[in-house]
């Protein structure tokens, strides 16, 4: 098949490169050209030009403004991809801006899915990302054999904007268990227990957790080199407190731990890994 | 002097009405012509935008509900900026982000319009008593044109600094009126639960450091469990929201505010919302089984 992918970061490089490996004819597009210099693939001036020469176009960029921009402004995908194709957005954005873009596409006969996947750049080099997907069902059946190139779970949560909710709901838990781990961690320091020790007994027991084992072990090593860099759960966390308001659900555990983000933000630690919450209660 | 008014709510209206009691020459407009009625009745004229309203008049101050009200009437088709003239002050007394006060005020300046933000305290009652307080920001200039009408509807008046410095300030009211009402809610609780007369507690925190005008008249209003609004609670929440995304935007730690907004949150989505914002005690009690 013919696929068009936007957004070559951290993420999307190796995404990117899954699809073509697995025989798929990769076009893109990408703001900085150097960044596709060296990709297989059949590169376009614009975004919409990338979209009238392809089938599926892959999205993953930072925000919701972004999106909009590349979906339909000017030189935009709109204004390329044929009636029936589609755009399929992996980035985490707004539910209602998922929903709002979805809407002005549909008015032209192009399909969406929201498809925000949850790994981490380990995840995308791997392909075992989480794929949590908003839309029709009949259009991510069409997808989806591209989709299992990138990913092991992939689930259809609802209509356009669901796969948004279930990757607040993914950042909710995450963030927060990194919190905990934190203070466990900060817990045991201070306490003059070694965290390390106390790592590895947890790890074998209720408590244990993907986010233990691997944040926990950035904490241990006071390795706060980003993974994914800290300012984009801080950004998240904006995503989720303003879909908790507008659902009148409250959230008091991500309110707080978003103020440890903006803690973690004001002290300069945005590009580092999101490991650096332990900083921020050293620093209290 | 002659002054444009914009938007005739709770408290809007009572604050038109003490300026044309001040002696200033008031025209208004609403987007519900029946709510201009009082007014003109009273003794104002009516225009029929809001640049009718600013048109011709030193002065035009706007009391609307929410940032993209106060965008529409100051900057919109039919907004303040068509009336532009040499020398015209435009006083927003609304609470949004300072930041949206911050850029409505550089738009409104690219057309030669000095801008105030102006929000105010004292809720209906304050407007209705001209006993407001008003804390602004803009030009000192400015500042002086607006005096003689802030002189009508407040008493405490302080002009804390540029442009966005007033909502600055209204924020920072509203985290700890926000704070103080939940404070004096938990107080409440704590003496219930634990026995004791929630009255003879008040009573006897007024005399010592806990002593506040929250405790003493929130508090009074709570023992009677009258929870008619006053200031409801959804329009908390909303105040509360600008302080969050302001403090996410500035990087800045702010626990208790976080804490706090949650629980107006709970109180907008459980049906709260048209309640004062000392409803917070009933979600209070119902969480600890107090109900």
């Amino acid at each position: 098949m013919k696929v068009g992918f936007i957004g070559l970061g951290v993420m999307g490089r190796p995404m990117a490169l899954h699809l073509a490996h697995a025989g798929h004819e990769l076009h893109v597009w990408a703001r900085r050209p150097e960044s596709a210099a060296d990709l297989p693939a059949v590169r376009h001036a614009t975004p919409a030009a990338l979209g009238a020469a392809v089938d599926v176009v892959f999205t993953i960029i930072t925000a919701s403004a972004d999106v909009a921009a590349v979906a339909l402004g000017q030189d935009g995908l709109c204004e390329g991809m044929a009636p029936g194709s589609i755009l399929v957005d992996c980035s985490t954005i707004a539910p209602d801006a998922a929903r709002e873009i979805a809407a002005r596409l549909a008015e032209r006969g192009i399909h969406m899915l929201d498809a925000p996947v949850s790994g981490g750049a380990q995840g995308a080099i791997d392909a075992t990302l989480a794929i949590m997907a908003g839309g029709d069902a009949a259009v991510l059946d069409r997808v989806r054999p591209l989709l299992e190139c990138l990913g092991k779970r992939i689930v259809h949560i609802g209509p356009n904007g669901a796969g948004q909710v279930a990757k607040a709901c993914n950042q909710m838990i995450m963030v927060a268990a990194i919190q905990a781990v934190a203070e466990a961690m900060r817990l045991a320091g201070a306490a003059g227990v070694d965290p390390a020790k106390v790592r590895t007994a947890l790890a074998g027991g209720s408590a244990a957790s993907r986010v233990l084992d691997v944040m926990g072990q950035r904490m241990v090593e006071r390795d706060f080199k980003a993974g994914i860099e800290a300012r984009l759960h801080h950004k998240d966390y904006g995503l989720v407190l303003d879909a908790a308001r507008r659902a009148g659900a409250p959230v008091p555990l991500t309110a707080v731990v978003a103020q440890q983000l903006n803690a973690l933000m004001a002290q300069g630690w945005g590009k580092d890994d999101t490991a650096s919450l332990l900083r921020v209660l050293e620093s209290m | 002097m002659k002054i444009g008014f914009i938007g005739l709510g709770i408290m809007g209206r009572p604050m038109a009405l003490n300026l044309i009691k001040g002696g200033h020459t008031v025209t208004v407009w609403a987007r519900r012509a029946e709510s201009m009625q009082p007014l003109l009745e009273a003794g104002a004229i009516a225009a029929a935008s809001p640049a009718e309203a600013a048109r011709g008049n030193s002065l035009v101050i706007s009391m609307v509900a929410d940032a993209p009200d106060v965008r529409e009437v100051m900057l919109g088709e039919q907004g303040v900026v068509r009336a532009a003239a040499p020398g015209l002050v435009a006083v927003d007394m609304s609470t949004i982000a300072p930041a949206a006060a911050r850029s409505i005020g550089a738009d409104l300046a690219k057309a030669g319009i000095d801008f105030i933000d102006a929000p105010v305290s004292g809720g209906e009652v304050g407007a209705i008593a001209a006993t407001l307080s008003i804390m602004a920001g803009g030009t000192a200039a400015a500042f002086e044109t607006a005096r003689p009408a802030f002189a009508c509807m407040g008493k405490n008046v302080v002009h804390v600094g540029d442009t966005g410095a007033g909502q600055v300030t209204k924020a920072a009211n509203q985290i700890v009126t926000g704070m103080g009402v939940l404070a004096v809610a938990e107080a409440f609780a704590f003496a219930s639960k634990n026995g004791v007369d929630r009255s003879k507690v008040r009573e006897a925190l007024l005399g010592g450091f806990a002593y506040s005008r929250i405790l003493e008249n929130h508090g009074q209003r709570m023992l009677d469990r009258n929870f008619k609004p006053g200031f409801k609670s959804w329009m908390h929440e909303k105040d509360l929201n600008i302080v969050m995304q302001t403090a996410h935007e500035l990087g800045l730690c702010l626990p208790g505010s976080a804490a706090t907004a949650q629980m107006f949150n709970a109180m907008v989505g459980s049906g709260l919302g048209e309640d004062d914002s000392i409803a917070v005690l009933k979600l209070l009690e119902s969480l600890s089984g107090q109900a």
